[in-house]
C-alpha cells in the first residue's frame, strides 16, 4: 500500500455538504432578523425621510447625530440611562446574591421561594408593569393604601421624577432578579464544600468565609451578573412606556424610550436610528469591557 | 377555518347569526324610526341610481372585476359593530365581486397603526382617521380628496365646523363619522349633598359656567366631601379620553383649558388671538401661541384641579358613571347610556366652560380613502354606502352618538325638543376645530406629556415654554 495516498472518505464528503446545510436556516434567520435590521438602522441613521410616508428621501450625513446631541431631551435620556444602570446594579446584584445564598442553604420554603422568583422572571413584562402600575396608582393604589393605613403620607411613586425612577427600578428588580440569582446559584454550587469546611475548622467566622472564600470564587458569576443587569438596564423600555410614558417632565425617559418617541410619535426615523446607533455603540463598549475583564480574570487564574 | 366576526381581528368578513340578528334589529329600528326617510333623496340617500344606496357617491360606475377592499377601524362593542357588519353584508349582496376585509384594533392604537400602514406602502383602502389630521392627509398626499366622489349636497350637510376641520384648500380629506363635541355633565345628588348650586341648564353654547365658577364649585364640593369623611368622591372625574388620566387627549379634551382663554375675534397680533389659534398661521411655530400669558392662566386653572385634589392624578375608571365624581365632560354618549340603561343618580348637563369664549373641540373620528388604494372609486362607494342615511341611522341608534350630518339630526324629534340633545346640537354647531398644522401629530404628542406634567405639579409657564420650543423644533422637518 502506498503511504500518503489518501482515498476520499465518503462520510466526510457528505458532511462537507450536510454541515453547511444544517447551519443555513439559522444563518438565514440571523441574517433576516438580526443583521438586516442592524444594517438598515445604520443606513437610516444617515438618511433623511419623508415625514409623512417615513420613506427615505436622501442622505443626511451626520445631521441626525448632530440633531440628537443638540437635543436636551436626548442628553438627559443618556444621563437617565446611566442612572438606571447604576441603580439596577446597586439593587439587583446584591439582592440576587442574597437570594442565591439563602436558596443555596436549602432551608424550609426554599423551593417555594425559588418558584416565586422564577415565576416573576417568567411572567410577561407588560403584565407585570400593568400590575405594578395599579399598585403605584396615586391615592388609590395598594402602596398608598398601606401607607395611609399606617398613618404615613401618600408617596408620589410615579408622579415625581426621582420617585418614578426608583419605582421603575424596583419593579424591574422584582421582575428580573431571578436571572442573576440563577447565575449566582450556579456559582455557589460550583464552590467545593471542602474549602468552606476547612476554613470553618480553622475557626473562620461565617462573614470571613464569605468575604475571603465565597466572594472571590464567585467573581466570574459576579462579572456575568453585572454584565447581564447592565444590558437589561440599558434596554429598559416596557416599564417606562407603561408606568410613566417617559414622564414626569421627561425624568424617566431613557435612550430606548427616546428612540421610540422619535420613531413613532415624532415621525423622525432618522434621529430615532441615530439614537439607536449611539446606544448600540455604548452597549458594544460595555460588552468589550466585560470581555476584557473576564479575559483578565481567566489569565489570572492560569498564572 | 371557521372564524366569527367577534373573534376575527382581520380577515374576510363572515356574518355570524348574532351579528345578523343585531344588525337586522338595528336596521329595522332605523327604518321604523319616526321621521325616517330611507327612500327619500336626502343628501345622504341616493336610492335607485346604483345597485345599492350609495348615499352621497357621485363617482364613476363601479368595476365588475373581483376585488378585495380592506377597511381599518377601531373596535366597538358587539352591539355597535353589528350595524356595520350588516352594512357590509348588504353591500356584498349588491356587489358580489367586492370582498370586504376588515381589521379592527383598539382605539388608542389607531393613529400609530395608520402611520405604520402608510409607511409600509400597503395600507387598507379605507382607514379610520380623524378630522384633526386632515392637514397631514393633505400635505402627505395620504388621502384621496373626496370632492370628486361625494356630492356637494352631502358634504354641505356635514356640520360646518366638522366640515371645515376636514377641509384643506377646499378639498375634503375625510368625513366625520359622528359628532363628539363635549359639554359638562354633573351629578345633581353630589351637588345637593354639598349644598352647591348646579351649573346653568341652558342650551346655548355660551351659557355655561366660567372656569373660575366651575373650580369654586368643585372646591366647595370636595371640601364638604372630605369633611364628612368621604375620600372617594371627586369634583371632576378622571379623564376617559385616549389612554385615560391627565394628559390623555389634548386635542379633544384638555385643549379647552387653554383655548377658552383666547379669542378668535381678537386682533391677529394679540396674545388673545394667538392663544386661541394655538399655532402660527403657517402651522409651524408654537412659541408665542401655546405659551402666552392667557395659555399659562388656562393651564394654571387646569393644574388647580389636581393640586387641590379636585380631580385624581391617576386613572380611575368610570368615576362619573359610578357616581363618585360631581362632573365630567362627554358628548351625547353619556346621556344615551343613562337613558338606555338607567343612571344610578340624578344627572344634568350644562354648556362647555367659558374663559374669554365658551369652548368645545369638534375633533371627530373620520374615515378617509388611502391614496395608494388600487380601487379608489369602489372604496369611495363603500364609504358612501356606510355613510348613507339608513346605515348611519342604524349606527347612531346602536352607538348613541350624535350624527355628524345636519339632515339626520333634523329628522330626529329629540334634537328639537329634548334640552340635552338640543345642547349637543348647539355645541356641535359652535365647536372649534384644532389648530391646522401638518405637524399636528408631533404637536399633540409633545403637548400631551406636558399637560400630564402640569397636572402632576410642574411649573406651568416653564413647561409650556419647553413644550412650545419642542414643537418648534419638531416642526422644522415640515418646512
Amino acid at each position: 500500500m502506498l503511504r500518503g495516498l489518501r482515498t476520499p472518505d465518503p462520510t466526510r464528503r457528505t458532511e462537507n455538504y450536510f454541515g453547511p446545510a444544517m447551519v443555513l436556516p439559522a444563518l438565514l434567520g440571523l441574517g433576516l432578523f438580526q443583521f438586516y435590521p442592524l444594517v438598515s438602522a445604520v443606513l437610516n441613521s444617515f438618511r433623511t425621510f419623508n415625514a409623512f410616508t417615513k420613506r427615505p428621501t436622501g442622505w443626511a450625513g451626520w445631521n441626525n447625530f448632530i440633531e440628537i446631541f443638540a437635543d436636551d431631551v436626548f442628553r438627559n435620556a443618556v444621563l437617565i440611562t446611566l442612572i438606571y444602570i447604576v441603580l439596577m446594579i446597586a439593587i439587583v446584584v446584591p439582592m440576587a446574591l442574597g437570594l442565591a445564598i439563602l436558596i443555596d442553604k436549602r432551608m424550609r420554603g426554599t423551593a417555594l421561594a425559588r418558584a416565586a422568583i422564577l415565576g416573576a422572571l417568567a411572567s410577561s413584562e407588560a403584565v407585570a408593569a400593568l400590575i405594578w402600575n395599579q399598585l403605584y396608582e396615586p391615592g388609590t393604589g395598594l402602596f398608598d393604601a398601606i401607607l395611609k393605613s399606617m398613618g404615613l403620607p401618600e408617596q408620589p411613586f410615579l408622579v415625581s421624577g426621582p420617585h418614578a425612577i426608583v419605582s421603575i427600578v424596583v419593579m424591574t428588580a422584582w421582575k428580573d432578579v431571578g436571572l442573576p440569582m440563577l447565575i449566582f446559584l450556579g456559582g455557589l454550587q460550583a464552590i467545593s464544600p471542602q474549602l468552606i469546611e476547612a476554613a470553618a475548622l480553622d475557626g473562620a467566622s461565617s462573614w470571613r468565609i464569605f468575604r475571603r472564600i465565597t466572594l472571590p470564587l464567585l467573581r466570574p458569576s459576579l462579572i456575568l451578573a453585572i454584565f447581564m443587569v447592565t444590558v437589561a438596564a440599558a434596554r429598559l423600555f416596557t416599564p417606562i412606556i407603561l408606568l410613566t410614558q417617559g414622564g414626569p417632565d421627561g425624568q424617566t425617559t431613557n435612550v430606548p424610550f427616546y428612540s421610540y418617541a422619535q420613531a413613532f410619535e415624532f415621525s423622525s426615523p432618522g434621529t430615532a436610528s441615530a439614537s439607536v446607533m449611539f446606544m448600540m455603540v455604548i452597549l458594544v463598549g460595555i460588552t468589550a469591557l466585560q470581555a476584557f475583564v473576564i479575559r483578565d480574570s481567566n489569565d489570572g487564574g492560569r498564572r | 377555518m371557521n372564524r366569527t366576526p367577534s373573534t376575527a381581528r382581520s380577515g374576510t368578513f363572515i356574518a355570524s347569526r348574532r351579528s345578523v340578528l343585531l344588525g337586522g334589529a338595528s336596521l329595522i329600528a332605523a327604518v321604523a324610526a319616526p321621521g325616517s326617510r330611507v327612500l327619500a333623496a336626502s343628501p345622504g340617500s341616493n336610492p335607485g341610481k346604483y345597485k345599492a344606496d350609495l348615499g352621497g357617491y357621485i363617482g364613476p360606475k363601479l368595476s365588475d372585476a373581483p376585488m378585495t377592499l380592506r377597511v381599518l377601524r377601531q373596535e366597538f362593542s358587539p352591539e355597535i359593530n353589528a350595524p356595520i357588519r350588516a352594512a357590509y353584508t348588504a353591500f356584498k349582496e349588491a356587489y358580489p365581486n367586492i370582498t370586504i376585509e376588515e381589521e379592527r384594533i383598539p382605539y388608542g392604537d389607531l393613529a400609530k397603526k395608520v402611520q405604520l400602514y402608510v409607511a409600509s406602502g400597503s395600507a387598507p383602502d379605507i382607514m379610520m382617521g380623524s378630522t384633526e389630521l386632515a392637514p397631514v392627509y393633505s400635505a402627505g398626499k395620504i388621502a384621496v380628496p373626496l370632492n370628486d366622489y361625494f356630492s356637494q349636497d352631502f358634504i354641505q350637510d356635514i356640520y360646518a365646523p366638522l366640515r371645515e376641520s376636514a377641509t384643506i384648500d377646499g378639498k375634503v380629506m375625510c368625513l366625520a363619522w359622528e359628532s363628539n363635541s363635549s359639554f359638562l355633565y354633573f351629578n345633581r345628588d353630589i351637588f345637593k349633598r354639598a349644598g352647591v348650586a348646579t351649573p346653568p341648564e341652558v342650551i346655548e353654547m355660551e351659557g355655561g359656567w366660567t372656569a373660575d365658577q366651575y373650580i369654586n364649585a368643585l372646591r366647595a364640593i370636595t371640601e364638604k366631601a372630605r369633611k364628612s369623611g368621604d375620600q372617594a368622591t371627586f369634583g371632576l372625574a378622571s379623564s376617559r379620553f385616549g389612554n385615560r388620566g391627565p394628559g390623555s387627549n389634548y386635542s379633544q379634551l384638555e385643549s379647552m383649558w387653554v383655548r377658552m382663554m383666547g379669542d378668535p375675534r381678537a386682533p391677529k397680533d394679540s396674545t388673545a388671538y394667538k392663544t386661541f389659534a394655538g399655532i402660527s398661521e403657517n402651522g409651524q411655530i408654537a412659541t408665542g401661541y401655546l405659551d402666552t400669558p392667557e395659555a399659562i392662566k388656562g393651564m394654571t386653572n387646569y393644574q388647580t384641579l389636581f393640586k387641590e385634589d379636585l380631580s385624581p392624578k391617576g386613572i380611575v375608571a368610570d368615576q362619573y358613571k359610578g357616581g363618585v365624581a360631581a362632573t365630567d365632560f362627554s358628548s351625547m354618549a353619556f346621556a344615551n347610556t343613562f337613558r338606555s340603561q338607567g343612571a344610578p343618580f340624578d344627572w344634568g348637563v350644562s354648556p362647555p366652560l367659558r374663559g374669554a369664549i365658551g369652548f368645545a373641540s369638534n375633533v371627530a373620528d373620520a374615515p378617509f380613502i388611502y391614496s395608494g388604494s388600487p380601487h379608489i372609486p369602489e372604496a369611495a362607494a363603500l364609504l358612501a354606502f356606510l355613510l348613507n342615511d339608513t346605515n348611519r341611522r342604524a349606527f347612531y341608534a346602536a352607538r348613541g352618538s350624535m350624527p355628524s350630518r345636519q339632515s339626520l339630526t333634523n329628522e330626529m324629534p329629540e334634537y328639537k325638543s329634548d334640552p340635552v340633545n338640543m345642547l349637543a346640537a348647539n355645541v356641535a354647531a359652535g365647536a372649534y376645530g384644532p389648530p391646522k398644522s401638518v405637524g399636528w401629530l408631533d404637536y399633540v404628542n409633545a403637548v400631551n406629556p406636558a399637560v400630564k406634567d402640569i397636572a402632576l405639579g410642574v411649573d406651568v409657564a416653564d413647561r409650556l415654554h419647553t413644550a412650545a420650543r419642542q414643537v418648534d423644533r419638531l416642526l422644522v422637518k415640515y418646512r
